[in-house]
């Protein structure tokens, strides 16, 4: 558990997340009043990321469950292992006869049998799922719903439940019961709405692009390799290329991967004719790239101007 | 302390409730606990815990970001300001300072019927009470005097005059006497007479500043919040343009939910295309014996939204709003045919999807595309549609009449809303004309109510909120 706000950006920070003041009060706070996070921001920005590090500073393992459309409590939850039921009735056949032996009449044996139908609906034979995973497990667990607005709705209301309770029934078995309440994050990308009752469950947290010192800090985390100048030029870059109309504005996940790239590459500076080559790594439409690459010319224009002479502004325009 | 922290939240969440953030008791409450967990100290932490608990769409941050810049405004750090002027004037630690209060409480505490509030809570240093007494006082005065009037002197003034600065100045003296009656040594007696003193200065100073300038501002952004609350009450016919441009985001919210309503998705259960794979997985229960079919459920209910909007002569100003729906709308899905009529009908979807909202209602309303100077005839604007347009209409289409329902005397032709309302999923009407004219005069809207599946009554931004409210419980 963290201890203060700002434990909560210094451990975030051991572990190469950096962390702004809000969402590390947002943390501080689910952790302490025990409230799912449902976290929405555009893609990139670091939301599945929020999940993974919160279990690595708690020391907790993490569990994901990855929701698409037609994902069904079978796949969220828990499924009996038909096969390993079949299997088993299959090498037990002899022992089921030595049970039947004695038995006289058909309805005898079904009655024995009945008696018996526990040992194949144990938890034995049942097929763990993420969510009775993260509740039926003996330490407390960083459970990530990740992209609940790709899941269906009934499905978001099937978790809801799930959320609110902690607990689950397994006809079978009965109710299990969650020993540990998980640190459940949620990860959205506002794709639909999602409903107002899941909203009022969980702390809100809204997670934007980083500014340029952030994304900096966080090159500086993500890639201490890169250099300290090329590393500075690509946050520039990027950073304007952010205001331009993309089909798919770069997160920083595309901002680390164009960084490794270029360091990968031995380029030392964006003026070198290798980096149009690069912009795979930030841009994935054939759109995006003509505009990113005019935006970089433009760029590069203004850097040569103001390194040949940083006082004559004039020539800028 | 706590208490005055949680009624402020309660009021906190009042506020956001009235400026269409919906914040449920549940999650006032969690505001609450957050706000124990990180303390009040620091107003960022505050700010994030706020925000986290009791806003749930990105797009109510702005609002929220106001609202709390607003609420948690100047005024309280003002009083504190004044209160630690006043320790430092007296050259008292933290410690002394609470002593001294702890003890003009006692010796106070004996006469607590005899002091008006405003006195105890002033020398108990209570600074939230204090905070909400001029506060309050300062709703007030802005509901006595919606105009500001006379500049902040006269603000003052009224200030002073409704928090009960009168009578405070009145038990100075009685307060300075019990203090040299009490037992304590003179030189805490004299220390007690200069707290009174520069607390009852503290507080001139206080509202001379909440008055003036530094809160000013932010006097005249609560009067902003309350214009835009009124705004929504405000009849639609009687809206200026530039108050239609105003609520130009709201509609375009609104038009996002209505989108939301007619797409309901309909769960279709043992139809729908046969899902080899579910089958099968489904049959390993059985030893693979397929007991059980499964069907791919995965149906979505695609609307298909018709609109047509009345742009007549008395409706003209509430066509403008409607029309912004209609664009709205019609800019979110583009399965909507956009239709507007006076006497004559005519389609605009083309225009409004090439035309950006303001080109869009100059088109629709200077006449290009039908006459808009005509007198209203619904009946005729039916059946032209029911005859020329029936293949927009199918099973799965929703039609949204938006008019008045004055009919200028002419035919009805109710039985042409009924045709097309037996092609169509369903009819909603939303009528700005209060319910109570429904029938009367030229009104057919008895005739017509009978035809449609929904009909309302929709005379301002809020009425609106609650049938699009009323449309997504359905």
């Amino acid at each position: 558990m963290f201890a203060s706000i700002d434990d909560v950006v210094t451990r975030f920070a051991a572990h190469g997340y950096i962390a702004n003041r809000r969402l590390a009060t947002v943390v501080y706070l689910a952790t302490g009043l025990r409230k799912p996070v449902l976290v929405e921001g555009p893609a990139g920005v670091g939301k599945t990321e929020l999940a993974k590090v919160l279990a690595q500073a708690l020391e907790l393992p993490l569990i994901r469950l990855q929701c698409y459309e037609g994902l069904d409590e079978g796949k969220a939850l828990y499924e009996w292992e038909y096969a390993k039921q079949l299997l088993y009735t299959q090498i037990l056949k002899d022992k089921i006869g030595d049970v039947l032996r004695d038995t006289r009449t058909l309805a005898g044996a079904v009655e024995r049998i009945a008696r018996e139908d526990a040992v194949f609906f144990s938890e034995r034979f049942i097929l763990p799922r993420p969510l009775l995973k993260a509740i039926s497990s003996e330490h407390p667990t960083v459970l990530l719903v990740d992209e609940i607005d790709k899941a269906d709705q009934e499905f978001e209301a099937f978790l809801l439940e799930v959320l609110s309770d902690f607990q689950v029934t397994v006809p079978e078995l009965g109710t299990l019961k969650a020993k540990h309440v998980p640190f459940v994050v949620l990860t959205s990308n506002n794709a639909r709405e999602l409903s107002d009752a899941l909203k009022r469950r969980c702390l809100h947290l809204y997670v934007d692009y980083p500014d340029k010192q952030q994304e900096l800090a966080i090159i500086g985390a993500k890639a201490p390799e890169a250099r300290r100048e090329l590393a500075e030029e690509v946050v520039n870059v990027v950073q304007s290329l952010r205001k331009l109309d993309l089909k798919k504005t770069p997160g920083i996940s595309e901002t680390l991967d164009w960084i490794k790239a270029l360091t990968l590459l031995n380029i030392e500076s964006l003026d070198h004719e290798m980096v149009n080559e690069t912009f795979d790594a930030i841009v994935k439409y054939e759109g995006d790239v003509r505009k990113a690459q005019e935006e970089l010319k433009e760029y590069l224009r203004r850097a040569r101007v103001r390194r040949a002479d940083g006082s004559d502004r004039d020539l800028l325009n | 302390m706590r208490a005055g922290m949680d009624e402020k939240l309660i009021e906190f969440a009042a506020l956001l409730r009235d400026n269409g953030i919906r914040v449920s008791l549940a999650e006032t409450l969690d505001a609450v606990d957050a706000c124990r967990r990180v303390g009040l100290a620091d107003r960022a932490a505050v700010y994030a815990a706020l925000r986290c608990t009791m806003v749930k769409r990105a797009a109510d941050g702005e609002a929220f970001d106001r609202l709390f810049a607003l609420f948690f405004s100047g005024l309280g750090e003002v009083i504190k300001q004044a209160s630690q002027a006043v320790q430092r004037e007296l050259a008292l630690s933290e410690r002394e300072f609470q002593e001294l209060i702890d003890q003009l409480a006692q010796l106070l505490a004996a006469h607590e019927g005899e002091l008006s509030p405003l006195a105890r809570e002033l020398l108990a240093a209570d600074s939230a009470r204090l905070e909400r007494r001029i506060r309050d006082a300062a709703r007030e005065i802005r509901r006595l005097f919606p105009a500001p009037a006379g500049g902040q002197y006269r603000l003052r003034l009224k200030l002073a005059e409704l928090i009960g600065l009168r009578r405070l100045e009145r038990e100075l003296g009685e307060i300075r006497q019990l203090v040299e009656e009490s037992g304590y040594d003179p030189l805490a007696r004299a220390r007690m007479g200069q707290y009174v003193e520069r607390r009852f200065n503290a507080l001139e100073t206080i509202l001379q500043r909440y008055a003036g300038g530094e809160t000013g501002q932010d006097a005249r952004r609560e009067r902003e919040a309350r214009e835009q609350q009124t705004l929504r009450e405000k009849n639609l016919y009687y809206m200026s343009e530039q108050e239609l441009d105003r609520i130009k985001g709201a509609v375009a919210h609104l038009a996002q939910r209505l989108k939301s309503a007619a797409s309901v998705r309909r769960r279709i259960t043992s139809r729908g295309r046969f899902d080899a794979k579910k089958t099968l997985r489904r049959s390993l229960r059985w030893g693979g014996v397929p007991f059980v079919l499964r069907f791919d459920k995965r149906k979505k209910d695609k609307p298909q939204i018709v609109v047509l909007c009345d742009v007549s002569d008395s409706v003209r100003n509430v066509a403008r709003f409607m029309l912004q729906l209609m664009y709205s709308l019609q800019d979110l899905y583009w399965r909507v045919r956009s239709f507007i009529f006076v006497a004559e009908l005519g389609e605009v979807t083309s225009h409004f999807r090439e035309n950006d909202v303001g080109g869009a209602l100059e088109l629709a309303l200077n006449g290009a595309v039908i006459n808009v100077y005509a007198h209203s005839n619904f009946g005729r604007a039916f059946r032209i549609f029911a005859e020329d347009y029936a293949g927009a209409v199918n099973k799965k289409t929703t039609v949204l009449v938006l008019g008045d329902g004055r009919n200028n005397y002419n035919l009805p032709g109710d039985q042409f809303l009924g045709a097309i309302r037996r092609r169509a999923k369903q009819v909603l009407w939303l009528n700005p004309e209060g319910r109570a004219t429904w029938g009367f005069g030229d009104s057919e809207m008895a005739r017509y109510a009978l035809q449609c599946d929904v009909v309302e009554e929709c005379r301002n931004l809020n009425q609106l909120y609650r049938v699009v409210d009323r449309l997504l419980a359905r």
